[in-house]
């Protein structure tokens, strides 16, 4: 027994993350009995990774902030306030905690037609789903599973979203749901191949799919080497979280918000940020890809966090630019959302694979 | 409304162990679900945008009822909008607050009496009533704010006023009891070809070619006024003079289809207002052809749609109305503006709406009870599946099922369907055909004007639509003044026409607004809405009020408007430029959406005309007609501006027509301020009609009821036509020249008449682009329901 557990103290200690600014504290707590092992667990780089950064601590905090930062953004950009009187001091910074407790309280309405097992199970399992390809996005060098294949893992579950979307419309069985459905489903093949092909580029110019190792070889960002890609997959990931102008299967004003429109309660509000949530795992994903991961100057103090800071800071900076997207568009049609993935995108996603190849072969 | 469901909600937040998080939460988020149910919806609009940001205090507007906790019931509520407000209640998930606000939600406002309006709080409990006509965006953000003191557990339901005592200055007199200061004749003569001499040479030319193309055909041809030819025929020959009036005098458009109800002498007036687009010379006129008919329960009468399409849609109404079946119309079968349970054909003159009362009786209510629309509460008769469902058009849904189609019934409450309801057939992306529901805004002004004296009917004109209410109340003045013949001071003339163009300024920014808000472009919504803003502020400091001043009365003006005032407005039209640059940089010239609006919804200038499009749409199809350049009124013709017209007819050339238009608008308004201001001080309202009151001349103050409370208008039929920022306002009153309450008044409104191109437009178009379509239209629903 003894032995087992001093094997995997062993293991864990000897990947765990190293932060300076609080190893006196971290030494002081050494001395109560069994925080050894607790502070062990928790600094383990894949526990961490999963449970704090880039996992659910941060990626939680960013649901609840992210919002915020968004709805003030805008409305700085539209000439107004936005959330300001829920504690004026600071700005209305926990306007969306009132949202989700708002939520919470809220009734859950299971409509008549629904398929009631389906319609509750989905949400739910939509929000879990989302959360996997995390485990394998490095910040800085810390990450929860590492393996060569990590691009193509995340690839792989990112191709999901949109089938659990399918599913919340299909069980929610309603006419506008079902116009959504369709309309996600024909968004969804048109972003999917350009998006994809923009990521496999990056895979021959770096010669490895190991995310981790895509992130620390770029010693000129990707974004530069490939410009190409990184457009595609910009607008690819504008079009994989229904951001403006491709928010055609949600479009609020003709569909209702299309899949999600019989929601209400925490279900509801699950899917609210699910978008967020996806919002953030691509633009963690771009930031591997194209603009350096982690690299930046080294923060002393910060150790092995220094890396996850500048993670944090860029995927947030790409997914602003995100967000804010919506205050700049309006919405394009379905035929042409379609035209554009099928033809300029698919186009510009080929082009940037010849510029991988090229610049592999040169260099 | 039961007790019990009554602060259900407030009881349901005070609750359970977690009460005070719950309570927080829902506090600082209640997020209406924008059911817009009428005019007020306009101040909801201001509301949210960036004068006043609502999104302040967490109350972000959704457009979906399950996702949201709030509604706010914006003024009227009708007989058909009633079934929708209920759905919309039940389908929101506890706790749910209701607000309502505007007169008309709690008493019915300026409609108290109308046949189709009813009481939200006998449909939904209400948590807080915020009284106007309309409210202002303050007066909405205080309800807000109301609500959420209501869930701390305050016990308020409306705004509380204070009671003042008057210093009285000794002992009252006593004075006579008012009575109804209401003359009618009791069998009036109604008659719409009352002969006028007027100096119209063009006239005396036409009637004499009207004279020879409908030989033997026609009863009499009467000039009635400038501009006015009425032509009475028989019922039996009354198609063949509209065929020659079709076919060889090329009027090509129906303007107004209108029947008079004369039960004393037991018979209806179909008359027809036709007019051309084809022939210049013919542009300014309008002919009318009527006939009489018998008065029977359901009278038989063809319709006209074969020769006018642009009918269609009025004799529709002219069925709900008056019960008179228009023979060869499709839309006979049902009905089309009014709701299941609204009194059958109520604009008959034997349907009696209540009257007003001046005295305060003991134990008699000052308004009358409502019954609430049979369906609430949930009858017992009637089966869970049954209740609450609305009307569906079992035919249509079956025909779709057959040819593969799938249908969508959108409003009336969706976030981009306004207050009307449309049932969408569509073969996968494109549209098949388009049904309008209109009438969820029908308030029946006709009906109501019936009743009132002229003077108290200027409200009623501008409330269909309260985005252009300046042309709205200066089309129905101006009609008086044609009956009366009344002559207005220059300087009024002047003022009137920067007012009617700050509202058309103001309108245009209303559609520009919302057309943003159906493609998800919040930001040209914001701006949009900031510069109307600035426009209202204008007319607040003009005349008072922001979207309601009712400010034009016959002969001119209530009061002069000072000088620094007119010196904003010329400021405010170089601070426009900068604001206007902005927009049309993030929006208009936007390559989305140029994308989504080229060659998206055209109507051809053929289209067009058969359609009875009106105003800048018509314009932007090539037909080169505006009322202001065809027949100028106020001062239109003493300015220097341009008409403009477009020849693409699809959403990208109505958008840069009606923008266009606005910058001429601005020249217009810079003109006229500048002429205002040179000009000495005089009166406002013409001496001739102020009668002994002439001290009033410079400021209707305290004589208004004097001055104008037994006006009565010559016999005959009064049509005006005024360029309003939609297109076309045609007001028609008939007065028996004895009564001093118009015997009928009817209402044409732009939209009203634009429906038709919607429908017509869309069709074959893609799903989404009918939103396009529809906004590019500026559709405004109570200005069409009226």
């Amino acid at each position: 027994m003894m032995e087992m557990i001093n094997g995997l103290m062993n293991t864990m200690l000897s990947n765990q993350v190293s932060i300076p600014l609080i190893e006196p504290m971290l030494d002081m707590l050494q001395g109560i009995p069994m925080m050894g092992y607790m502070i062990a667990l928790v600094l383990w780089k894949p526990f961490f990774a999963i449970v704090i950064c880039p996992g659910l601590t941060v990626g939680g905090v960013s649901l609840l902030f992210f919002p915020w930062i968004e709805r003030k953004l805008c409305a700085r950009i539209q000439w107004r306030v936005g959330p300001h009187e829920i504690v004026w001091w600071l700005g209305g910074v926990i306007q969306i905690l009132a949202d989700t407790l708002r939520f919470l309280f809220q009734e859950v309405i299971v409509h008549k037609d629904a398929h009631k097992r389906y319609f509750l199970q989905f949400p739910f399992l939509t929000f879990i789903a989302f959360l996997l390809p995390l485990l394998f996005i490095p910040a800085g060098n810390i990450v929860a599973i590492k393996t060569p294949y990590g691009l193509q893992i995340v690839l792989l579950l990112l191709c999901l979203f949109p089938l659990f979307v399918m599913g919340l419309g299909w069980a929610s069985n309603s006419r506008f749901a079902y116009i959504g459905t369709v309309r996600e489903a024909f968004v969804y093949f048109a972003e999917e191949v350009p998006f994809i092909i923009a990521a496999l580029a990056m895979i021959i110019l770096y010669k490895t799919s190991d995310l981790t190792l895509m992130a620390s070889e770029q010693c000129i960002p990707g974004i530069i080497l490939n410009p190409i890609a990184a457009l595609t997959f910009f607008i690819a990931a504008a079009m994989a979280t229904s951001r403006m102008p491709f928010e055609i299967a949600e479009s609020d004003q003709e569909l209702c918000a299309g899949p999600h429109v019989e929601y209400s309660g925490i279900a509801f509000g699950l899917i609210y940020v699910l978008c967020y949530e996806k919002g953030y795992i691509i633009s963690g994903l771009m930031t591997v890809l194209f603009l350096g991961g982690g690299a930046g100057p080294a923060i002393p103090y910060l150790g092995d966090l220094s890396g996850a800071f500048w993670f944090i800071l860029k995927t947030y900076f790409v997914m602003t630019t995100l967000f804010v997207l919506r205050t700049i568009y309006p919405r394009y049609r379905l035929d042409q959302g379609l035209k554009i993935g099928w033809s300029p995108m698919l186009i510009m996603a080929l082009i940037a694979l010849a510029v991988s190849l090229v610049e592999v072969a040169v260099i | 409304m039961e007790e019990e469901e009554k602060d259900r909600n407030i009881r349901n937040v005070h609750s359970g162990i977690l009460s005070p998080l719950r309570r927080w939460g829902t506090k600082w988020s209640l997020w209406p679900c924008h059911f817009l149910t009428s005019c007020c919806g306009v101040e909801l609009a201001h509301a949210g945008a960036c004068g006043f940001d609502m999104e302040r205090l967490g109350t972000l507007n959704m457009g979906i009822s399950r996702q949201t906790n709030f509604i706010i019931v914006e003024g009227t509520i009708t007989r058909k909008m009633a079934r929708a407000l209920r759905i919309v209640w039940e389908q929101m998930p506890e706790p749910r607050f209701v607000n309502v606000i505007g007169a008309c939600g709690q008493r019915g406002g300026i409609f108290w009496n109308s046949y189709n309006v009813t009481y939200p709080w006998k449909i939904v409990p209400v948590d807080f009533f915020i009284p106007g006509c309309p409210i202002t965006p303050e007066g909405l953000i205080r309800g807000v704010r109301a609500i959420q003191e209501k869930i701390d557990g305050k016990d308020i339901t409306t705004i509380k006023f204070k009671k003042v005592e008057l210093p009285s200055g000794g002992e009252l007199e006593e004075r006579m009891v008012p009575t109804t200061p209401k003359l009618l004749a009791p069998t009036p003569e109604v008659k719409i070809d009352v002969k006028k001499s007027v100096d119209w040479a063009f006239g005396n030319e036409l009637k004499g070619r009207l004279k020879r193309e409908l030989e033997g055909l026609y009863e009499s041809i009467t000039i009635t006024d400038t501009n006015r030819i009425a032509i009475r025929a028989t019922q039996e020959k009354f198609m063949d003079v509209a065929q020659r009036l079709s076919d060889i005098m090329k009027m090509d458009h129906v303007k107004n289809v209108n029947v008079i109800d004369v039960p004393h002498e037991r018979k209806y007036i179909v008359e027809y207002m036709v007019s051309s687009y084809s022939v210049d010379e013919l542009m300014p006129v309008i002919t009318t052809v009527f006939t009489e008919i018998r008065r029977e329960a359901e009278p038989e009468f063809p319709s006209l749609t074969s020769l006018w399409e642009s009918a269609n849609y009025s004799e529709r109404e002219m069925h709900d109305f008056f019960g008179v079946r228009f023979e060869g119309n499709e839309g006979m079968k049902g009905k089309f503006l009014l709701a299941p349970d609204t009194p059958e054909t109520p604009l008959r003159k034997d349907f009696k709406i209540e009257e007003e009362r001046y005295v305060i009786e003991e134990g008699v209510p000052l308004t009358p009870p409502i019954d609430p629309p049979q369906y609430i509460p949930h009858p017992s008769s009637v089966s869970e599946e049954e209740y609450l469902k609305m009307p569906a058009y079992e035919d249509v849904v079956e025909e779709a099922e057959k040819n593969d189609e799938f249908v969508a019934f959108i409003g009336p409450h969706h976030a981009g369907s306004g207050h009307l309801r449309w049932v969408m057939r569509m073969k996968g992306d494109v549209i098949v055909d388009v049904i309008p529901d209109p009438g969820y805004v029908h308030r029946g002004i006709e009906k109501l004007a019936e009743n009132r004296l002229y003077i108290q009917n200027i409200p009623l004109a501008e409330r269909p639509n309260i985005t252009d209410c300046i042309n709205m109340n200066l089309g129905y003045v101006r009609a008086i003044e044609d009956a009366l013949g009344t002559e207005v001071p220059e300087r009024a003339k002047y003022m009137r026409t920067i007012m009617a163009e700050l509202s058309r300024i103001g309108a245009f920014f209303y559609d520009m607004g919302i057309f943003p808000l159906f493609m998800g472009h919040s930001s040209g919504f914001m701006y949009s809405f900031a510069i109307r803003e600035m426009v209202l502020e204008l007319i607040v400091r003009m005349t008072g009020s922001r979207c309601t001043p009712s400010f034009i009365i016959p002969g001119g003006i209530r009061r002069d408007i000072p000088d620094d005032v007119l010196d904003l407005t010329r400021n405010f039209t170089t601070a426009i430029n900068k604001r206007l640059k902005k927009f049309e940089n993030i929006f208009v010239n936007n390559p989305v959406l140029i994308s989504r609006m080229k060659d998206v919804g055209v109507l051809t200038r053929e289209e067009a005309i058969k359609f009875g499009i009106v105003g800048p749409f018509l314009r932007a199809s090539g037909v080169e007609y505006d009322v202001r350049k065809v027949a100028p009124y106020e001062v239109y013709d003493k300015l220097d501006w341009e008409a403009t017209t477009g020849d693409a007819g699809d959403c990208l050339g109505r958008i840069f027509g009606r923008l266009e238009e606005i910058k001429q608008s601005v020249r217009i308004v810079k003109q006229a301020v500048d002429a205002v201001r040179e000009m000495p001080r005089g009166n406002v309202i013409s001496e001739e009609i102020l009668g002994d009151y002439k001290e009033a001349s410079g400021d209707i103050k305290g004589y208004l009821y004097n001055v104008y409370g037994n006006l009565v208008l010559p016999k005959g039929e009064w049509t005006s036509v005024t360029e309003s920022a939609r297109g076309t306002v045609l007001y028609s009153i008939i007065s028996d020249g004895e009564s001093n309450v118009p015997y009928r008044v009817r209402v044409i409104t732009p939209c009203w008449m634009n429906l038709r191109g919607i429908i017509e437009a869309s069709k074959g178009g893609r799903v989404a682009d009918f939103w396009t379509v529809y906004a590019s239209f500026g559709y405004f629903p109570p200005e069409a329901d009226r």
